[in-house]
């Protein structure tokens, strides 16, 4: 197996992997999806709320904040040794709003919840929570915990977790003319006309969607696209609770675990 | 009513975005390219703002307007 980063920030991350099956890509993105653990608000004691909007809609607001997850210093309610219903300190987190509109129409924003552990806050600070016009107040108490995706999407870490193949464009010179209709019907603008020769410009981009093939006026297309079969472009983009690498390193923690379940089970 | 906090499809949170979009697209702007801008990629994340009517500033004048009356009533 062969790994090579393609682009990278504090959210998004394009690899390249190659030498693996089609299912043990798959396998990774489901685990990303359902069962890498990050941080949201779970339960909301509210104190007052004389908004206009009820308390279990601000409670689901306050659910999809995302919030900067620490997985190392937290544990899962359900394997926490406190084996509480409520929680301790180390699986739950208590979030604070306290706010009123004391002059005119304003909006509460996730900035103004205020964390039991400065770790754990809001991934933004302008999030939207609620508007309140003069007099109106709010006052809640949230308790946030580690959960997984396929409990509640609120506990995804990602918002876009997908792999493609990895294209492989043929361009048989002694058939193409160089007419140019494949350059102009991609829509990712893959192909490129250099000195009136056409070229992969992008061979990235490309989606696999075979337009350029069907606009071939030639018959045998003069352009064929394929792709590898066992090499895959993975795009992951987190929602900003955990940095991208983390997820990918917990998902193949994951699959690890389950894998020496299974072991032990067979025994 | 207020703008969801994420992306109803993808999850992509959206909310943080809003203020800046419906400012820029009110100063005249065209909204294709300030979601370009603000790195709004895939059209599930797209038509969260584009499609959006923020209710809640309409419901709010009923209470502003009521709050102004309670005071004027305070004062005679």
């Amino acid at each position: 197996m062969e790994i090579k980063v393609l682009e990278k920030d504090d959210s998004n991350m394009r690899f390249l992997v190659k030498g693996v099956d089609v299912q043990y890509v798959n396998t990774l993105r489901r685990l990303m999806l359902a069962e890498v653990p990050c941080m949201a608000i779970d339960e909301v004691v509210v104190i007052e709320n004389s908004s206009v909007l009820q308390d279990e809609f601000i409670a689901h607001r306050l659910g999809l904040i995302p919030l900067k997850t620490n997985l190392d210093e937290y544990n899962l309610p359900e394997e926490c040794p406190c084996k509480s219903e409520f929680g301790c300190n180390l699986c739950r987190v208590t979030l604070t709003l306290d706010a009123e509109a004391k002059e005119g129409t304003r909006t509460i924003y996730s900035g103004e919840l205020i964390s039991e552990n400065p770790e754990i806050v809001p991934v933004k600070e302008n999030i939207p929570i609620m508007k309140l016009t003069k007099g109106q107040k709010l006052k809640l108490e949230a308790y946030a915990r580690l959960g997984r995706g396929k409990k509640h999407a609120k506990w995804q870490p990602v918002s876009l977790c997908a792999y493609k193949y990895f294209p492989k464009i043929e361009i048989l010179e002694k058939n193409c003319d160089n007419c140019g209709k494949c350059v102009e019907i991609c829509p990712r603008k893959v192909l490129a006309k250099t000195d009136g020769k056409v070229e992969v410009r992008d061979l990235m981009a490309c989606t696999l969607c075979q337009d350029c093939v069907e606009a071939c006026p030639k018959n045998p297309p003069a352009i064929q696209v394929k792709w590898e079969k066992n090499s895959f472009i993975f795009n992951l983009e987190s929602t900003g609770a955990l940095p991208p690498e983390r997820i990918v390193k917990e998902a193949l923690k994951i699959l690890d675990g389950q894998l020496k379940e299974i072991e032990k089970q067979i025994r | 009513m207020i703008i969801p906090v994420r992306c109803f499809t993808c999850g992509k949170l959206i909310a943080d975005k809003w203020e800046e979009f419906s400012r820029r697209v009110k100063a005249g702007e065209d909204a294709g390219e300030v979601l370009d801008s603000l790195g709004i990629k895939r059209y599930c994340c797209r038509r969260m703002l584009l499609s959006h009517v923020e209710i809640i500033d309409e419901v709010l004048r009923f209470y502003e307007e009521a709050e102004k009356r309670r005071e004027a009533r305070g004062y005679y």
